[in-house]
């Protein structure tokens, strides 16, 4: 259960989100849509605390992570984002093999004998097992942009987060990839609370339990602002 | 005038430039060649000098060289990667961080003779270390830090962020993220950079003949307080006795091996450096 209260984000000065106060029900898929630059990704990014490295990023509110604010600066990062987990718009893997990347994030927690059993598991779930069980030790960027984004999804659940949030996960995908990453996030909501930031509006209410849009800074539900959704800049300003 | 003629003019002024550079540079080495490759005998590299330099090899002043050259780096590269680690991991993008790239900048074109003066009169004069190779190996590691200090930033900050972003996000503490993201994806570059280093402790020589070296007298250093002979001051010292002409086609051949050590760390640098960006292109 993730709950925003009056949350707000800046970056110097100019706001970005302002008083947003909406909740994510747990186990489910909850879908963002939004224009170009209304603030999907500063919303994803808030809320592991990636933005902590920019200097004039500011926010107000709080967002709870089972009832712990993510905002306080005694909250403990790391942890923080090994329970909320983040897939990036585009794929980005490290020169490596595969089965290194699979268990980049948690190799401090395990041991290397494990690395092959985890890798399978993970691998399974995101429905790449079977194209590169063979090819483990070679190195992951020779893998298509498909592969390697549901392989980032394989790295990012072998850290076994509870909470997934996807940028734009299959925006860089041909329909294909695109289909098999959408049907793969339905099989991971039983066990995990989704966010799923898209552009695309169709997408959005085929995969969603709940679909919420995002406008001037504002997070409302989609029934009512759908028609200046469809068209967000046909008004000036 | 038109646009052609202009072009060609300009490109006429590079190529006799460029000309210049080369020729000049291969004229110098055609001298080093020519000078110094008489000197050469068999043992030149593996034998004492005798007779105050006049003859024998320049064994000593060789490993003199390289040592202090080695245990300057030993004494500047833990300072030089703490400090780009800590410029760009911890601080955030900000003024102050500006500000400590903008001085080592400064401190890279400062004159090292400076360094060495100031080396000279902390270690040397106020701490009274006396000429040891240990005070003059601390004055060449303060000389080369700025220099091993931007290229190994310049090597970290070449890391694509997108790299640093993914450890963030799967929940990589810094150290770990140091150690398992920046460090290896960084370390061509390194060792370009700690190249370079050696290279320029190699040149540099002026500020180590008052603290380091001695002439003759002296085969390897037993002691931390010892002097330790040097390339740099055999070469200085023999150039001097202009009058003997066994002393001088001594010094053209150790000039030309100090050269040829300074050529190799620079094409060893350059080889690393081809293949860092051979590595972030993956
Ligand atoms: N580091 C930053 N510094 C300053 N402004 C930023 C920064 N990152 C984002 N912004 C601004 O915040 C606003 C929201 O950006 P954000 O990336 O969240 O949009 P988005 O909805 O994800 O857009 P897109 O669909 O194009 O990905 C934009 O106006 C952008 O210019
Ligand atoms: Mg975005």
């Amino acid at each position: 259960m993730i709950q925003f209260k009056n949350f707000s984000a800046s970056f110097g000065g100019r706001k970005i989100l302002q008083e947003l106060t909406f909740s994510l029900p747990a186990n489910s898929i909850t879908s963002i849509i939004g224009a170009s630059g209304s603030g999907k990704t500063t919303l994803l990014r808030a809320l592991c605390r990636m933005n902590d490295r920019i200097e004039n990023f500011r926010v107000g509110g709080s967002i709870l992570v089972d009832g712990m604010d993510v905002c306080r600066p005694d909250t403990d990062v790391y942890a923080l984002r090994r329970k909320v987990g983040l897939i990036f718009q585009k794929p980005c893997v490290f020169p490596k093999s595969i089965i290194d990347n699979v268990v980049f994030g948690i190799r401090e927690k395990i041991t290397k004998k494990d690395y092959p059993d985890l890798a399978e598991k993970v691998l399974r779930e995101v429905f790449l097992w079977e194209e590169v069980k063979d090819r483990l030790e070679e190195k992951a960027t020779t893998l298509s942009q498909g592969q390697q984004q549901r392989l980032t999804l394989a790295r990012t659940l072998a850290v076994e987060p509870e909470v997934l949030l996807m940028d734009e996960p299959t925006s860089s995908l041909d329909p294909k990839s695109t289909a098999a990453i959408e049907k793969l996030v339905q099989s991971l909501k039983n066990r995990h609370t989704i966010l799923w930031v898209t552009h695309q509006h169709d997408q959005a209410q085929s995969i969603a339990d709940r679909v919420l849009v995002i406008e001037k800074g504002q997070v409302l539900p989609l029934s009512a602002p759908i028609v200046r959704l469809v068209k967000p800049f046909t008004k000036a300003g | 005038m038109n646009a052609i003629t202009a072009e060609k003019m300009v490109l006429a002024l590079i190529g006799g430039v460029t000309f210049l550079i080369v020729a000049l540079l291969f004229s110098i080495l055609g001298v080093m060649l020519a000078k110094g490759l008489p000197a050469m005998h068999s043992g030149f590299l593996f034998d004492a000098s005798r007779d105050f330099g006049r003859s024998g090899g320049i064994f000593y002043q060789l490993t003199g060289t390289l040592m202090l050259m080695a245990v300057a780096v030993l004494w500047s590269l833990p300072v030089a990667l703490g400090s780009v680690l800590f410029q760009t991991e911890y601080l955030g993008a900000g003024k102050f961080k500006n500000l400590l790239t903008q001085l080592t900048y400064i401190l890279n074109a400062t004159p090292t003779i400076l360094f060495g003066l100031v080396g000279y009169i902390f270690f040397g004069v106020y701490l009274d270390a006396g000429v040891s190779w240990v005070t003059g190996s601390l004055i060449l590691a303060v000389m080369i830090l700025p220099t091993l200090q931007v290229s190994i930033r310049e090597a970290v900050e070449a890391l694509p962020e997108k790299y640093r972003e993914t450890g963030m996000a799967l929940g990589l503490s810094r150290p770990t993220q140091i150690w398992r993201i920046i460090l290896p994806q960084s370390f061509y570059g390194m060792v370009t950079g700690v190249l370079l280093g050696l290279a320029r402790a190699a040149g540099e020589t002026a500020a180590i003949m008052f603290t380091a070296t001695t002439f003759s007298g002296i085969q390897f250093p037993q002691l931390f307080s010892d002097p330790v002979p040097t390339l740099q001051t055999h070469i200085l010292v023999l150039a001097q006795e202009a009058a003997n002409p066994e002393s001088i086609a001594q010094a053209w051949g150790a000039g030309l091996v100090l050269l040829g050590l300074v050529f190799l760390l620079t094409l060893a640098a350059w080889a690393f450096r081809t293949r860092m960006v051979m590595e972030s292109e993956l």
